[in-house]
């Protein structure tokens, strides 16, 4: 009987890892394909059979896309008008400021919410229903109004529709974690003589410094891949990382599918750095709530 | 050094009354317990008195001062709170330092006082400790010496031993009582232990659906009850309570109820007749074996505790009818065996149906 259920748990055990392989790789196959393409020659991008792996890998690619290295400009790929740096700069300088006002004002409104419901419920769940309208809705309008007061096609006017498109999250997310910490905490910190933004400062914010990194990191994916808005307000001058992306699928340039691949890799690995920099914090972020109480 | 008056004080919240028209003065240097059931509003009551609850009406007074507007870091109170709330991301050293530093306290004079309050109540070797390493009762000593070092006039100390276990909570509550004598400052005491108030406080304040019932010190709330909550919510084991009728007669004023019919003292003479209940605590019923007893009830569990047995009776209540002797000589009493009984006639009382004491001015 023993032996059974062993045997019977042991089954088990392998059908989920079995499900759960196939399930990781059908998730993994494109990410990989992506990074495998970005080091293929070009005659290998659309190869049939495919190729799994690059042979010979090569780095043209990536000196074409983001440095423009001129002997690759001379081929039928060569891509004249892109500025991969420049969008790198403005999609660092648009995503950061849009996340960190979005986190900091969130925050704040977060704990007038929690503290002293500020918001009832009902407001609260209208400001979530704010992210319920599809962007392309409100895209229209805001051109027109951006083009009137001067903001269009500037960096501040896509950090500004940026942070209010993401504030909604911010509130949400930092409210749970403002919720976690207990009421009395605070209150023993006032008794004993701390002042209310003393008390925010030395007590409330340490608390919940892993919530707002994590909150932070999910804003910051937001607004660095967010394509529609930018493509409609920024025409030009102020291209983002995905706006320059989606260059490589236009019908100037074919589709070329090695240099995009290189461009996506390159934008991919400044979020997982910031993701690795503060991994400490995003598990006790995520996990906040479920360890203490 | 604090003297603290409530003077018609009430809270609501929404429709609810928490707080009901409280008037109440706790003199300086005196150990106060609130006392009733969850929910009375005796934490109401205390969190209003600290500043975290403003008053709906009515007026707190420190040392004849109304403080109704004034912070709770400037109304010069300590608290310690239940769940402990220590700062979980300071160690033990910086959270008894917290209220110094608040206070700009050079640090030389912090590092010792912080030593000082430390060694008092014994965690002198948990300073470098973060307060999730420490245990509930360490914890709650923690929370007591971030209080003590910033050395306020009166100490609010809000159910701070229930979550404790039974030997902790004992011990702790020795500790408050220490500390009282130690320092003679002022104490309120939040508690719906009537084991805790007993033992702590000069005067209990008895509360209930956020009401005073009655105050006076352990002994007066635990031989004179104002009435049958109070009867039935302090001592352990409970005041018996028997339901029956009191019955004026030639043969003077009795009180008859299943299995009763006994005589009441004369103070009862001019108790009005009628539906009435009387209690007795178990302490004050006599076992009469051999002799001719007031009642006479069968046996229906014996618990030898050692230095008492006590004896459960059925008494046709839902509740058994206690009595306690001393020692063991009554472990021996087998179950359904009737065993006469006195009540001791100067420890009668008697409620009239809607709970209130039947006073005889005796």
């Amino acid at each position: 009987m023993a032996m059974t259920k062993s045997r019977r748990r042991r089954i088990t055990m392998i059908i989920r890892y079995a499900v759960l392989s196939v399930w990781a790789l059908i998730a993994f196959f494109p990410i990989y394909w992506i990074v495998s393409t970005s080091f293929k020659i070009d005659t290998q991008w659309f190869a049939w059979p495919p190729f799994y792996f690059p042979n010979p890998p090569t780095f043209s690619n990536y000196m074409n896309v983001w440095f423009g290295a001129e002997e690759y400009t001379s081929t039928q790929y060569a891509i004249s008008s892109q500025k991969p740096l420049i969008s790198l700069w403005n999609s660092t300088v648009i995503a950061t400021c849009s996340t960190f006002l979005a986190v900091l004002f969130g925050s704040i409104i977060a704990y007038g919410v929690s503290r002293y419901r500020v918001l009832s419920d009902l407001r609260m769940f209208q400001l979530l229903m704010l992210r319920m309208i599809p962007p392309i809705v409100i895209v229209a309008p805001l051109s027109l109004y951006y083009t009137a007061v001067g903001l269009i096609d500037t960096r501040t006017g896509l950090i500004l529709v940026y942070f209010l498109t993401t504030l909604p999250y911010a509130v949400w997310m930092t409210k749970s974690f403002i919720d976690e910490v207990p009421r009395e905490v605070e209150q023993a910190a006032e008794i004993l003589g701390a002042s209310r933004w003393r008390t925010v400062f030395e007590i409330v914010l340490p608390l919940i410094r892993s919530g707002l990194v994590a909150t932070f990191l999910f804003i910051l994916i937001l607004t660095w891949s967010e394509y529609l808005l930018a493509l409609i307000i920024t025409k030009t001058n102020v291209a983002t990382l995905p706006i320059e992306l989606s260059k490589y699928q236009g019908s100037t340039e074919g589709r070329v599918y090695g240099r995009q691949a290189a461009l996506a890799v390159g934008i991919t690995i400044p979020l997982m750095i910031v993701g690795v920099i503060i991994r400490k914090h995003l598990a006790r972020g995520f996990s906040f709530g479920m360890v203490r109480r | 050094m604090a003297r603290i008056e409530l003077v018609n004080l009430e809270k609501s919240f929404g429709a609810v009354k928490a707080v009901k028209d409280l008037t109440f003065t706790i003199e300086d240097g005196e150990f106060i317990v609130f006392v009733g059931p969850s929910g009375c509003g005796q934490t109401t009551t205390l969190r209003m008195i600290a500043g975290f609850e403003d008053p709906t009406s009515g007026e707190i007074r420190i040392n004849g001062k109304v403080v109704n507007d004034l912070e709770p870091r400037d109304r010069g109170l300590g608290m310690v709170f239940q769940s402990h709330a220590l700062f979980p991301h300071k160690n033990v050293a910086q959270n008894i330092e917290f209220g110094l530093r608040m206070k700009k306290v050079p640090a030389e004079e912090r590092v010792r006082r912080v030593r000082e309050v430390a060694d008092m109540v014994r965690i002198g070797h948990l300073l470098d400790k973060m307060p999730s390493q420490c245990s509930g009762g360490e914890s709650q000593r923690v929370a007591l010496a971030r209080t003590l070092v910033t050395n306020p006039s009166t100490f609010l100390l809000d159910e701070p031993l229930s979550s404790l276990d039974a030997k902790l909570r004992r011990e702790l509550r020795a500790e408050c009582d220490r500390l009282h004598q130690a320092l003679k400052r002022t104490f309120i005491f939040v508690t719906h232990d009537q084991e805790e108030a007993m033992t702590l406080a000069d005067r209990i304040v008895v509360m209930r659906n956020g009401e005073i019932v009655q105050v006076g010190s352990p002994m007066e709330i635990y031989s004179n009850p104002v009435n049958y909550f109070v009867a039935d919510f302090f001592g352990s084991p409970s005041m018996n309570l028997v339901a029956g009728e009191i019955v004026q007669g030639t043969a003077g004023t009795r009180f008859r109820a299943p299995h009763f019919d006994i005589a009441l003292p004369t103070r009862f003479g001019t108790a009005k007749p009628g539906a009435a209940t009387l209690g007795i605590r178990p302490e004050s019923v006599g076992v009469a074996i051999g002799a001719k007893g007031d009642i006479e009830l069968p046996v229906r569990l014996v618990e030898p505790l050692g230095k008492d047995t006590l004896l459960y009776f059925d008494a046709g209540t839902e509740r058994a009818f206690v009595a306690v002797t001393e020692g063991l000589s009554m472990a021996e009493i087998k179950v359904d065996e009737r065993i006469p009984l006195t009540l001791d006639p100067l420890r009668i009382h008697l409620f009239e149906s809607d709970g209130r004491r039947i006073d005889t001015g005796a």
